[in-house]
C-alpha cells in the first residue's frame, strides 16, 4: 500500500519532512484532550507519542490526513496512536467496513520494548486484539512510567474480489467522556499482487527445545506431555503459518551439531548395518504431513499449498551411524533408509516440496571432522561428493520426489561452485561476499542450480526501512531467496530488557495467553515489501526491462545506482581464502552510508509509490 | 574381536559397589576407554596449523581460531569411531567425549571430539579452549579415574587416555543423564 494525501493519486506524492509529523504530534500533545492519530507504517511511535529516533530521518506525508493506497490481494497497514496526556482509561473502536467488500481488518497492540542499551522504548511485538478494545494508560502490563501514548498496528486485508475504488475506515477513541473520531481513506487499485513472490523470504531456526522455554505456561500445563501433545504440534505448525501468512517460509533444522535428531523430525529407525530400517513414521507424519500436503495452511488469506522447502534429518550420524563411515555398512544404512523415505514421500504425493540434504555442522563444534556449513578447507569437499553419491544411490533417477543437496557457503563459495558442480545444486551464499562474484550467478542458474543468499535481521533500533533492504538486494542481485539465519530467538527478556531483536521477527504469545507466536512490526513491513516487489517483478514478465525497473527502484530507495549495490571483485578474492580473516572481508566489503545510517525510514514507501504508478500505468495501457 | 575382548574385560572387572547403577556402568565403560583409546592417534587430531591459530590474537577478529580450527580427518575419525563403540556399552544413552590438555602446565583444556547426545558436564557451548577443571587435572596427573556429578541429573566418569610411552595425554569423559532429553542440545 501507499500513503497519499487524501483524494489524490498524484505520483510522486507530495513529501513533507518528518518534522511536520513531529510538530503535529507535539502540538496535539499540548492539549489534555485525548488524541487519535494515524501514522504511515514506516513511522513508529514511542510511549510518549513521538516518532522513535531511528525513523525521524524519514520523509513523510502529513499524518493528520492519511490515505492508504493498495493493490488487491494484499494487506495495507498503518499505525493508530492513542494519546492521553494525563493517562487514564480509554476505549478504541474500529468500525468494520461494509460486508461483501472483501476488506477485513485486524488490529494489534504494539508492545513497547525497553532497550537498556539505548534507554528507549521501541514498539515491535504485535498483540492481536479485538475491537472495541478497552485499556488504560500507562498500559498495565507494559509498565512504562508516565506513558502517554499507545500505538496500534492496523492491517487491512483487501481481497482480489474487492472492487477498485475509494473506501473509508473509521475509528473512534473514547476517554474521559470525550469521543475522538478518525477516518482513514483507502484507495483500492485494480492492480493485484501475484501469488508468486519475486524472492523466497526464508526464516530459519534450529531445534525445538526452546519452545518449552518460550511457552512456560503451556509447558507447565502439559508437563511431560508437552512434546507429545496436540498443542505442541499445533505450535510447530503455527510457526510455519505465521511466516506463510506474511509471504515467507520457515525452516526448522531438526538435528544438532553432533547429529542428534529430534524425534518428530525423522522416522524412527531400528537395526544396524544391513538391518537398519524405518519402523515408525507416526511422529514424522504428524509433524510434516499437514505441511507437505498444504493442509496446515487452510483458511488463510493465501491459498493453501505445501511448503516449498524442508530440511531432511540427514547428517553424518543419521540415518547411518558414523561408526561405520567409509565402510559398506554406512552406505547400506544410508541408502536403505533414504530409499524408504523416497518411497514414503512418493506414496504420500509429497512431490511439491524440495527435500534438502543439508549439513550444518562445523569442525569447531567437535562433532565431526569436516565442515558441512560454510566449508573452508578444500579437503572437506570429498565428503560432499560422497554424500551426493549416496543420495544418488538412494533416490531413483525418475523419482517425482525432489531431493536437493543444499550447501551454505561463504569463504570458498567461488571454488565450491566450480568443484562441487553437479554435487551441490542448492546454494545459500553469504550476503556481501556473494556480490563479489556477480558473473557466476548466470552460470549457476543455467545449470539448474538454485541460488539464495543469507544474512541477519535489522534491529528495532534501525530505521524501519532497513527490513526491506535485503529483500530488495536479493531481487537486485538476482538471488532467488534470502535466509534470515535466526528468526525465533527474542532473547531472555524481550519485554523489559530487549537486546534489539536481530535474531527474531516473531515473539512467543505465551505472555498474552496465546499458544502460538505473534508477529512483529518488522515482519509486517517485510511482508508489505514482498507484496510490492511481487508486483514489480511481474512487470518484467510482461516485457518491461528488469534493469530499468531495478535502476528506478534503487534510485528511489536510497539514491543509488545498480553499480552501488555490488562490490568490484576485491584483490582479496584472488588470494587463498585460508589466509583471510573476517576483518579482511569486512575491509573488502564496505557499503556506503546510503545502505546504513543514511537509509531513511521512508525509503520503501518511495519505491512503493513508483511500483503502484508503474503497475497502474501498464494496466491502463494494456486495457486500451 | 575387539568388541569381544571388551565384553570379556567388562565382565571380568564388573564388581558390586555402592555407587549408582548408572555411575557403575559409566565407570566400567571408562575403564574400557582407557584401554581402547590410542593416545598417539589422539595427539595427532588437531593439525599443527590449527594450533598455530590458537595462540594468534587478532583484536579485529575474535573468531579467527574457530574459523581456522582443523583436524586430521583420519585421526579424528578413527578415534570418534572408537568413542561411538564405547558408548554402545552403555545400556542407556551416554556419550564418550575426548578432552586434550592444551599446554604442558595443564592450565587449559579443549574438547576434541563430542558425540551424538552432546552431553558434557564441562563443555561450554562454543568455547574453543577452557580453563582446566580440577577433576581433569587430577586424572592427567595421577592417571586415575574420577567420577563427577556437579549437576544432579548428569554423571561423568573421567578416564585417562594413554599414549605408547604410557603418558597420560588426554581424558575420556564418559557421561550419561539420569533422564535423557530426546530434544536437548538440538540447536
Amino acid at each position: 500500500m501507499l500513503v497519499l494525501n487524501r483524494g489524490r493519486l498524484r505520483l510522486p506524492i507530495e513529501r513533507l519532512r518528518c518534522t511536520v509529523a513531529l510538530v503535529f504530534l507535539a502540538l496535539s500533545s499540548l492539549h489534555a484532550a485525548p488524541t487519535l492519530r494515524a501514522l504511515p507504517e514506516h513511522l513508529r511511535s514511542d510511549a510518549f507519542g513521538e516518532i522513535i529516533g531511528a525513523d525521524r530521518l524519514a520523509e513523510s506525508t502529513a499524518t493528520s490526513d492519511l490515505q492508504l493506497v493498495t493493490p488487491r490481494g494484499a494487506y495495507a497497514s498503518c499505525h493508530l496512536v492513542v494519546g492521553l496526556r494525563t493517562g487514564g482509561a480509554y476505549t478504541l473502536t474500529l468500525n468494520p467496513i461494509a460486508r461483501g467488500s472483501g476488506i477485513e481488518t485486524s488490529l494489534y497492540r504494539e508492545w513497547l520494548h525497553y532497550l537498556p542499551a539505548t534507554n528507549e522504548y521501541i514498539p515491535d511485538a504485535l498483540i492481536p486484539i479485538k475491537s472495541p478494545y478497552q485499556s488504560r494508560l500507562p498500559s498495565p502490563d507494559n509498565r512504562i512510567p508516565a506513558q502517554t501514548a499507545q500505538g496500534f498496528w492496523l492491517d487491512i486485508w483487501v481481497s482480489t474480489d474487492t472492487p477498485p475504488g475509494n473506501y473509508t475506515l473509521t475509528a473512534r477513541l473514547v476517554s474521559s467522556g470525550e469521543t475522538v473520531p478518525l477516518s482513514i481513506g483507502l484507495m483500492v487499485l485494480k492492480v493485484e499482487v501475484p501469488e508468486e513472490d519475486a524472492v523466497v523470504m526464508d526464516h530459519n531456526t534450529y531445534g525445538t527445545s526452546w519452545l518449552a522455554d518460550q511457552y512456560p505456561h503451556l509447558a507447565k500445563k502439559l508437563g511431560r506431555r508437552f512434546f507429545d501433545s496436540a498443542e505442541y504440534f499445533h505450535l510447530l505448525h503455527a510457526y510455519h503459518r505465521i511466516f506463510y501468512e506474511h509471504r515467507g517460509i520457515f525452516h526448522q533444522l531438526g538435528y544438532g551439531h553432533a547429529g542428534k535428531v529430534s524425534p518428530e523430525f525423522a522416522p524412527k529407525l531400528e537395526g544396524r548395518g544391513k538391518d537398519r530400517h524405518i519402523v515408525d513414521w507416526a511422529l514424522y507424519d504428524r509433524h510434516y504431513a499437514p505441511l507437505l500436503d498444504g493442509s496446515a495452511f487452510r483458511n488463510m488469506h493465501r491459498s493453501a499449498r505445501p511448503i516449498p522447502y524442508v530440511y531432511l534429518p540427514i547428517n553424518p550420524e543419521w540415518p547411518a551411524s558414523f561408526e561405520n563411515w567409509g565402510e559398506p555398512g554406512y552406505e547400506r544404512e544410508f541408502v536403505n533408509v533414504i530409499s524408504a523415505m523416497e518411497q514414503h514421500f512418493r506414496e504420500k504425493g509429497w512431490v511439491n516440496t524440495r527435500f534438502e540434504m543439508f549439513f550444518n555442522h562445523k569442525k569447531r563444534y567437535k562433532g565431526f571432522s569436516w565442515d558441512g556449513d560454510e566449508a573452508r578447507f578444500p579437503g572437506d569437499y570429498g565428503y560432499f561428493r560422497e554424500y551426493a553419491r549416496l543420495l544418488h544411490q538412494a533416490v531413483p533417477p525418475n523419482s517425482p520426489v525432489q531431493f536437493v543437496f543444499r550447501a551454505d557457503v561463504s569463504w570458498t563459495m567461488e571454488r565450491q561452485w566450480h568443484e562441487l558442480a553437479g554435487v551441490v545444486n542448492f546454494w545459500v551464499c553469504g550476503g556481501g561476499m556473494f556480490s563479489w562474484y556477480p558473473d557466476h550467478l548466470k552460470e549457476l542458474k543455467e545449470r539448474g542450480d538454485t541460488v539464495w543468499t543469507y544474512g541477519g535481521t535489522p534491529a528495532v533500533t534501525e530505521p524501519s526501512s532497513h527490513i526491506s533492504l535485503e529483500v530488495l538486494r536479493a531481487w537486485i542481485e538476482g538471488s532467488q531467496g534470502f535466509v534470515r539465519w535466526l528468526t525465533t530467538s527474542p532473547g531472555l527478556d524481550p519485554w523489559f530488557h530487549f537486546e534489539g531483536g536481530t535474531e527474531t521477527l516473531i515473539y512467543p504469545g505465551d505472555r498474552f495467553s496465546l499458544a502460538e507466536p505473534i508477529p512483529s512490526i518488522r515482519l509486517k513491513l517485510e511482508r508489505n515489501t514482498l507484496q510490492d516487489l511481487a508486483i514489480l517483478n511481474e512487470l518484467t514478465s510482461r516485457g518491461t526491462e528488469a534493469a530499468s525497473l531495478k535502476a528506478a527502484a534503487v534510485q528511489l530507495f536510497n539514491g543509488t545506482t545498480l553499480q552501488d549495490w555490488r562490490f568490484p571483485r576485491p584483490a582479496l578474492a584472488n588470494t587463498d581464502p585460508l589466509e583471510w580473516s573476517n576483518a579482511d572481508i569486512d575491509d573488502a566489503a564496505q557499503y556506503s552510508a546510503k545502505f546504513g545510517k543514511e537509509l531513511d525510514a521512508a525509503a520503501w514507501s518511495r519505491v512503493r509509490t513508483y511500483i503502484y504508478e508503474k503497475a497502474s500505468g501498464e494496466r491502463a495501457s494494456a486495457g486500451r | 574381536m575387539r568388541r569381544l575382548l571388551c565384553a570379556i574385560f567388562i565382565a571380568a572387572t564388573a564388581t558390586f559397589s555402592a555407587e549408582s547403577p548408572q555411575a557403575a556402568e559409566l565407570r566400567r565403560v571408562a575403564e574400557v576407554a582407557s584401554v581402547m583409546l590410542d593416545g598417539d592417534v589422539c595427539l595427532r587430531i588437531e593439525t599443527p596449523r590449527s594450533k598455530d591459530f590458537a595462540n594468534l590474537k587478532d583484536p579485529r577478529d575474535p573468531w579467527r581460531y574457530g574459523d581456522n580450527y582443523d583436524v586430521d580427518g583420519a585421526a579424528f575419525n578413527q578415534t570418534k569411531k572408537t568413542l561411538i563403540r564405547l558408548s554402545r556399552l552403555c545400556q542407556h544413552a551416554c556419550d564418550v567425549n575426548l578432552w586434550m590438555p592444551v599446554d604442558s602446565d595443564l592450565a587449559s583444556v579443549q574438547i576434541v571430539i563430542r558425540n551424538v547426545h552432546e552431553i558434557s558436564q564441562f563443555w561450554k557451548w562454543g568455547d574453543m579452549r577452557q580453563p582446566m577443571p580440577s577433576e581433569m587435572a587430577r586424572v592427567l596427573k595421577t592417571a586415575t579415574r574420577v567420577t563427577v556429578q556437579h549437576q544432579p541429573d548428569i554423571v561423568s566418569v573421567l578416564a585417562p587416555v594413554f599414549d605408547s610411552l604410557n603418558n597420560v595425554v588426554g581424558v575420556a569423559e564418559v557421561v550419561g543423564k539420569t533422564a535423557p532429553d530426546p530434544r536437548g542440545n538440538v540447536k
